[in-house]
């Protein structure tokens, strides 16, 4: 299973549901509910309970969050004087993808590496050298090209309010606008096709922005400040049930729009990981803005039926049609990219982008080697096995990188076993990480070095994996008072003068990798005399038992979020979701103190103190990152891995295109 | 029978003694040479099941350590088995190595294969033998009779030990399935009115439920599923049509003659049911229970397909064939041998039931 950091923006959240449903993809699952959304919820009800004092909201679904206050903004002119404003990026993300790919040319002729294979590290470099790439000018580009995508699930909703799933999110990202897109490395800029300058006050407590006055909705009606306020009303409406924006926005204090392009974001407390709040989807008031009270559901009445398969978008695709767990089409909005003959925004690569919904593995890649799909994750047994012979190079290549999404096994710390560090680091050194790296991954991953990749920018360099020493282990567990005293075979030990065998429930989500994992690990403590029974749990048993922290050890993941920040309700002393009860001074503290920080160097510092405690801690036992494994069509460039995956960042499925003459 | 008695003929007398029912059901069983050979089968298939730790296993039959005997290939069986001496003496599980450099003196008989179905055995463990292939590499060769799967551990022993899972699943369940369709079966057809009302209406209801969903719904429930809870619900569904034939067999049989007699002697309606009627009226519910066992055993396998089997790490054909599902291109071991497996087993019993049937349903003697 996959969780992922409290969920500050939807955005997260949709990366746990891409983790969840690409990790079971990895491995060949069936499920692709979107279960986690109601986690989302709960578990930020459990945070938000914690702040006694503040008003709070209970809707139909249960879900309790810290509801709106009126606010009065003060006016512009005022703001304006005492902001000290500071300027903010503002890009098309495919120019940063054009500016960073400067560095990586193509390192093989385009014919070279569409001939090879992808058997070596080599290989895959020179590959993802060329499939990486955009187009040197208009000419290459086949601007009629069709793209066929493929979505692991169906979409919950196309309603964007309502995303909360990797699959929503994807295709949000295709026709919708939130005001901050990030870039591979996290780093937040506002899109430059929707906004004209975004502003940050002195004191990080408010952001301006100046949209566009040339962007319209899919029905001509012009996109304004006012439809971004109206959204933030509609989400922190306790009417209205959001299933997994709501838990950034509550961090704000207002969204106030001033005149049709200018509007000032209000936050309640000055926070490090400020942009994670700012992110939410817009939706055009002048549908809305009278319906909503009828039909709180916004998707009930006849009115909103009508725009449930259709919605008034106002991203660079607009929705063409829909087949219930079948095909999305999207297409590109002529109107969108030029206005009286004249070019005012970057063209979309494709005409139209056909987005199919596949949910088994073996499914996928028989479609792709069909040509009817054009991408798609594999699994590592597909990559190594299936995806060799001419019947998949005819039409495909494959491509991989590393994500940060690690996978760990959680110690409930409040249980006899794990409250002693000793303990769990024994753990580690008991199990055998390379046998895992080898049979279950193949070779395609690297061992897991904490809370964050090597890669991140705030990660420390310290944490080196652990190799296996079962002497060392044995050594750790005796001094933490392990032995066998009844001479059974078990260790145990003396705990309020009872006899407690060490013997553990370790529980596994239903992907076969997961229980790979954990009955390697149950054979491998096996050795040293500690009982570990697996036991399969299905994805909502699971959740229910993390919350409530019955549980010995549980086998999890997180997705990246996009600040460090975002780990807080993770590894603080009574976060919502820290599972495993773990507690140190230290570093709740250094949460803190990054908090308070904005600058990225000092931030990284605290994080690289926090990321040599939590290692030495070991509150999990730190597994592997999860590999990108690829297969794309030969016709297909701009496939750019990130740490979430290729459409996890900007420009994500903007960045892909067709060379023409293919 | 009480003629034959009667009759003060001489010749009579000397005359051999006719077989019995069963006797004569066996004398015909035996000349299907199909279902004979379906019955060793099983018969092998027990002796292997019962034996599966002495011919494939990384854990010695027998050993000598340091002046004492030990059985630690019954560890297999349970953990609790394998003498914590080893534990102790930090052998972690290795014994070849173990054994001769913490006691020189110390001798072993090993299994027939050094192989484990729990793990993948790694090089230099057993002198000689090279670490188990693992991704698809793992094809059938000489160290790996039926090759290893993506992880590198050996098929074979997946099997071997799988066959208590298949065999026990099959056994265990009829066991339940027969216990509980004759006694509702006697019951209603015995007594009749009310009962064989209230009887039949719940035959009717669980035949309403698929056992595949029940099990779904209970592995869903249960705090820790194991391989006997499976059984129980594949057991307490699958009595239906065993119960059906019970009933159909009292209502005939409670008519006849040799009940009234033991009836009017004053045997108590317990007596009647369980010693008198059942005793004749057990052939033919004898057929579904075959087939019974035979089914089971599918579901069990299709169970363990789907990934809703025993829990890891317990190993059953079915699991088997789950894990070659991946690469179902590639590592045609992974079908094969268990699908063959899991087809000749269904077809033994299947063929065992048939032999049954034909035996001793006088309708279908084709013989004389």
């Amino acid at each position: 299973m996959i969780l992922v950091p409290r969920a500050t923006s939807a955005r997260i959240t949709l990366s746990t549901f891409l983790s969840v449903l690409l990790a079971l993809a990895v491995v060949g699952c069936r499920r692709t509910d979107p279960a986690p959304s109601s986690d989302v919820a709960r578990s930020d009800g459990a945070e938000a309970s914690k702040d006694e004092g503040k008003p709070k909201s209970e809707n139909e679904s249960g879900e309790i969050f810290e509801r709106l206050e009126p606010f009065d903004p003060p006016p512009l002119d005022e703001i304006d004087a005492t902001a000290n404003w500071i300027d903010q990026p503002v890009a098309y993300g495919r120019d940063l993808l054009a500016e960073r790919l400067k560095s990586h040319p193509p390192l093989v002729s385009e014919d070279k590496a569409l001939s090879m294979k992808n058997d070596s590290e080599e290989s895959n470099e020179q590959i993802y050298s060329v499939i990486r790439q955009l187009p040197k000018s208009d000419d290459q580009v086949d601007w009629d090209a069709t793209y066929i995508h493929r979505l692991p699930g169906e979409a919950n909703s196309l309603n964007p309010l309502m995303i909360s799933s990797v699959v929503d999110f994807e295709l949000l990202e295709l026709t919708g606008l939130q005001l901050l897109s990030f870039d591979t490395d996290f780093t937040p800029f506002a899109p430059k096709w929707a906004i004209e300058s975004w502003q940050t006050s002195e004191d990080h407590m408010m952001d301006k922005f100046v949209l566009r006055d040339d962007l319209t909705w899919s029905d001509g009606k012009p996109v304004t400040a006012h439809d971004v306020a109206f959204s933030f009303q509609t989400i922190m409406n306790p009417r209205v049930t959001i299933p997994a924006v709501r838990s950034s926005t509550q961090h704000l204090k207002w969204v106030e729009a001033y005149d049709d392009t200018t509007v000032v974001i209000f936050h309640k407390k000055a926070m490090g990981s400020w942009t994670e709040n700012i992110q939410f989807p817009i939706i055009p008031k002048h549908i809305y803005k009278d319906s909503v009270d009828d039909d709180p559901t916004m998707e009930n009445s006849d009115y909103h039926l009508r725009f449930l398969n259709k919605p008034v978008t106002c991203g660079p695709y607009k929705y063409v049609s829909r087949k219930r767990d079948q095909v999305i089409v999207v297409e590109r909005r002529d109107e969108w990219w030029q206005q009286d003959g004249e070019k005012i925004r970057p063209k979309p690569y494709f005409r139209q982008i056909r987005c199919r919904i596949l949910v088994d593995p073996n499914t996928v890649l028989l479609s792709l080697k069909k040509g009817d799909i054009e991408s798609c994750r594999v699994t590592a047994e597909q990559w190594l096995t299936q995806t060799n012979g001419k019947d998949f190079y005819e039409r495909n290549t494959k491509v991989r990188g590393l994500e940060w999404t690690e996978f760990h096994v959680v110690w409930n710390t409040d249980r006899p076993y794990f409250n002693d560090k000793r303990v769990r680091k024994a753990m580690a050194l008991a199990f055998d990480h390379q046998e895992m790296l080898d049979t279950i991954f193949y070779g395609l991953t690297d061992p897991g070095r904490g809370p964050f990749h090597p890669d991140a920018w705030m990660a420390s360099e310290n944490p080196k994996a652990f190799e296996r020493n079962l002497d060392a282990a044995e050594d750790l567990l005796a001094e933490a008072g392990w032995g066998d005293e009844d001479g059974d075979g078990v260790l145990d030990k003396r705990v309020d003068g009872k006899l407690v065998p060490f013997r553990f429930t370790l529980l596994s989500s239903e992907t076969p990798t997961a229980i790979k994992i954990c009955t390697l690990l149950k054979d491998n403590l096996s050795q040293i005399g500690i009982e570990c029974d697996v036991k399969v749990t299905e994805w909502t048993a699971l959740q229910d038992k993390a919350l409530k922290h019955q549980f010995d050890a549980m086998i999890a993941g997180w997705g990246a979020g996009t600040d460090p920040a975002t780990l807080d309700n993770i590894f603080k002393t009574g976060g919502g979701r820290n599972y495993g009860q773990f507690s140190n001074e230290r570093v709740d503290e250094l949460f803190e103190l990054a908090q308070a920080e904005f600058d990225r160097g000092k931030r990284s510092e605290y994080y690289a103190e926090l990321h040599d405690i939590l290692w030495d801690e070991q509150p999990y036992m730190w597994l592997f990152y999860r590999p990108s494994l690829y297969g794309v069509s030969k016709q297909i460039r701009g496939l750019n891995f990130s740490p979430r995956d290729p459409f996890g960042v900007s420009p994500g499925i903007h960045g892909l295109w067709k060379p023409s003459g293919t | 029978m009480a003629m034959a008695k009667g009759f003060p003929n001489d010749e009579t007398r000397k005359a051999t003694r006719s077989p019995g029912f069963w006797r004569e059901t066996w004398l015909r069983y035996r000349r299907r040479p199909m279902s004979m050979l379906a019955l060793a089968y099983v018969a092998a298939m027990a002796i292997v099941a019962l034996s599966a730790p002495a011919i494939v296993g990384t854990k010695p039959i027998v050993c000598e350590y340091k002046g004492r005997l030990y059985f630690p290939a019954m560890g297999y069986f349970n953990p609790r088995w394998e003498n914590p001496v080893f534990q102790r003496d930090r052998f972690r599980k290795r014994y070849p190595k173990n054994l001769l450099e913490k006691d020189p003196a110390s001798w072993a008989i090993w299994p027939l294969v050094y192989q484990d179905p729990y793990r993948r055995v790694r090089k230099d463990e057993w002198p000689g033998q090279p670490a188990n292939p693992i991704g698809a590499d793992g094809k059938p060769s000489l160290h790996n009779l039926f090759g290893t799967d993506q992880q590198g551990i050996d098929v074979f022993a997946k099997m071997v030990h799988g066959t208590q899972t298949a065999l026990l699943v099959g056994i265990f369940s009829m066991a339940i399935a027969a216990s509980v369709g004759i006694v509702g079966g006697a019951l209603a057809g015995y007594f009749g009115g009310w009962v064989d009302m209230a009887i039949s209406r719940i035959i009717e209801v669980v035949l309403c439920i698929p056992a595949l969903v029940l099990i779904l719904a209970l592995l869903a429930i249960v705090p820790k599923p194991t391989i006997w809870h499976i059984m129980a619900v594949i057991g307490f569904t699958r009595w239906t049509g065993i119960a059906r034939l019970a009933r159909a067999e009292f209502l005939k049989l409670k008519q006849t003659d040799f009940v009234v007699a033991a009836r009017s002697l004053g045997a108590g309606q317990m007596r009647i049911i369980f010693k008198h009627i059942l005793r004749n009226g057990l052939a033919p519910v004898l057929v579904p229970i075959s087939f019974g066992i035979a089914s089971a055993i599918l579901i069990e396998s299709g169970l363990s397909f789907l990934g809703f089997g025993p829990p890891p790490p317990s190993t059953s054909w079915g699991s088997v064939l789950y894990s070659g599902r991946s690469t179902i291109q590639v590592t045609w071991w992974l079908i094969f041998f268990p699908g063959t497996a899991i087809f000749l087993t269904v077809l033994a019993y299947n063929l065992i039931g048939e032999g049954l049937q034909e035996a001793t349903d006088p309708r279908l003697r084709n013989d004389d």
